[in-house]
């Protein structure tokens, strides 16, 4: 752990401009460039509200502030991960070059995508604000649930990461995984919907108390309870312990299989 | 060897890869080969038990044929491979110029890839921003700088490869190969920066198949045949080894790289 946060200090420079470089190319050439960061949830925003909030009445009130509460934290992780699946093998050039430490490149995929999601919420404020839904003063706790999301997002992208160098197969199967994760999680529903001799399954869900925050603290105005909090980060550190021990156990072979 | 502080020390270093054909790659090879698998396992030894020293201000040249373990060498003592047995003492910084410009990115600029080449090869932000113009000014880019490199000629895209490396100042400089580099007024550009980088008593190693370069520049020479170091020492005395190598043995040349 001492040694993660060395390299995160002495990368610090280089980590921020690969995170900014992949910014800079995800959006280089399009007339509005970095504005897309902004408009893509946006957009999203703008399609839910008017399905349902016209089309199709759902018996939530502000159905779209309920969904997008945990879409936009669910959107982060999924990216992310799709992102820094790749970030090793894709980057397969530059390890045989120079020696550099590895743990640079999924971490760089991960804060750009974190910028990605916190410019992400301000259309979800203007949107707030637009269909004046109240500002609960529970906004001041979503640094913890977010704290709690990064963790585990960064624990399952060094994981995925290292197997993708020695099994391609991995960036498709995080793909299907990440399709049957985001039906299973309570995202578009809320898991009161679901019957309650099913809710195990749904507690099986690492990522279930760090979306629970989200939802609560932005949807209905509320914290949530000290279990549930201490449950969302145990899930986060976990998470990076594991993934970050594979990732250290495998790092020193990667630059034979990219 | 002028005196105990040498800059690079391999110790018995072996470096063994399992051959890429054996190596599967997907889960559905791995299932097919699982029953094959242990006894159809092939290694690659790469470098056999090598050992030697270079000392602070040496320039020492690297000859073999192709397959011979030459870049192996480069890439052990750069710290891109991780020797598999043996040891390997480095001290000092090492910028190795050994794919060049394998950290560019095509859709950014020149100069947003002179910050970024820079950071990877140790340098921090404020001391690429001291080097860039210099930098620039050396590959001679003019306005070029500012497009995305993709639009470059393959002769300014090296130049610029070229120019960041060696600005990077490191304590050893590791070139393999790559002295192609543009037109004869840059390589000789080229050569008098890496000239200077000796005057100014940095260590450099050098991968080449041109003798008269080894001849003309290079202290001391290896010569690496099989994987193993066949000889060492005087460059007019290693590279009339080399022809005689070359010319009486018929050496199989190994198949790919």
């Amino acid at each position: 752990m001492r040694r993660f946060f060395g390299e995160l200090y002495t990368y610090r420079e280089l980590i921020w401009a690969l995170a900014l470089k992949e910014l800079r190319v995800r959006y280089k050439r399009s007339v509005l460039g970095f504005f897309w960061a902004l408009l893509n949830p946006a957009l999203l925003m703008l399609v839910l509200t008017l399905v349902f909030g016209t089309l199709m009445r759902i018996g939530v009130p502000h159905y779209s502030v309920f969904l997008l509460s945990v879409l936009l934290p669910w959107t982060f992780f999924s990216q992310a991960l799709a992102y820094s699946v790749e970030s090793i093998v894709g980057n397969g050039g530059l390890l045989k070059q120079v020696r550099v430490a590895k743990l640079v490149f999924p971490v760089a995929a991960l804060v750009s995508n974190i910028i990605n999601f916190l410019l992400s919420l301000i259309p979800l404020l203007l949107l707030i604000a637009a269909l004046r839904f109240p500002f609960h003063w529970t906004w001041i706790y979503l640094p913890v649930p977010m704290l709690a999301l990064f963790l585990f997002t960064l624990g399952a992208a060094f994981f995925f990461a290292t197997i993708n160098v020695f099994y391609r197969d991995v960036s498709h199967i995080v793909q299907i995984l990440l399709t049957a994760w985001f039906y299973l999680s309570p995202i578009i529903y809320s898991i009161d919907f679901v019957p309650s001799k099913y809710h195990w399954i749904l507690r099986l869900n690492p990522l279930l108390y760090v979306l629970n925050g989200f939802r609560l603290s932005i949807y209905y105005g509320m914290l949530p309870s000290w279990k549930s909090v201490a449950m969302s980060l145990a899930c986060g550190v976990v998470s990076l312990v594991v993934g970050l021990s594979v990732f250290r156990r495998y790092e020193r072979s990667f630059v034979y299989y990219v | 060897m002028r005196d105990d502080s040498y800059c690079i020390e391999f110790e018995d270093v072996s470096q063994v890869f399992r051959l890429i054909r054996e190596r599967p790659d997907t889960l559905r090879e791995v299932f097919a080969k699982v029953r094959h698998y242990s006894s159809r396992h092939q290694k690659f030894e790469a470098l056999k038990h090598i050992s030697f020293r270079i000392g602070k201000g040496e320039m020492v040249g690297i000859i073999g044929r192709n397959g011979s373990g030459k870049s192996t060498i480069l890439k052990v003592a750069a710290g891109v491979y991780t020797a598999t047995s043996g040891n390997v003492r480095v001290r000092g910084t090492i910028a190795p110029l050994i794919e060049l410009g394998a950290g560019f990115h095509h859709e950014l600029t020149g100069r947003e890839n002179i910050l970024l080449n820079g950071l990877l090869l140790g340098l921090t932000k404020r001391q690429v921003m001291e080097r860039e113009e210099r930098i620039i000014e050396f590959a001679e880019l003019g306005d070029f700088i500012d497009s995305p490199i993709k639009q470059y000629s393959s002769g300014m895209y090296m130049r610029l490869a070229f120019s960041v490396a060696t600005e990077v100042d490191p304590d050893i400089l590791i070139i393999d190969e790559i002295l192609g580099v543009g037109d004869a007024g840059f390589k000789q550009k080229c050569f008098e920066r890496i000239l200077n980088f000796r005057r100014a008593g940095k260590t450099i190693l050098l991968v080449s198949h041109d003798s008269s370069t080894i001849q003309q520049y290079c202290d001391r020479v290896l010569l690496i045949h099989a994987g193993e170091l066949i000889a060492e020492g005087a460059p007019e005395r290693v590279l009339a080894r080399y022809e005689e190598l070359y010319t009486h043995t018929a050496v199989p040349v190994p198949v790919g790289q």
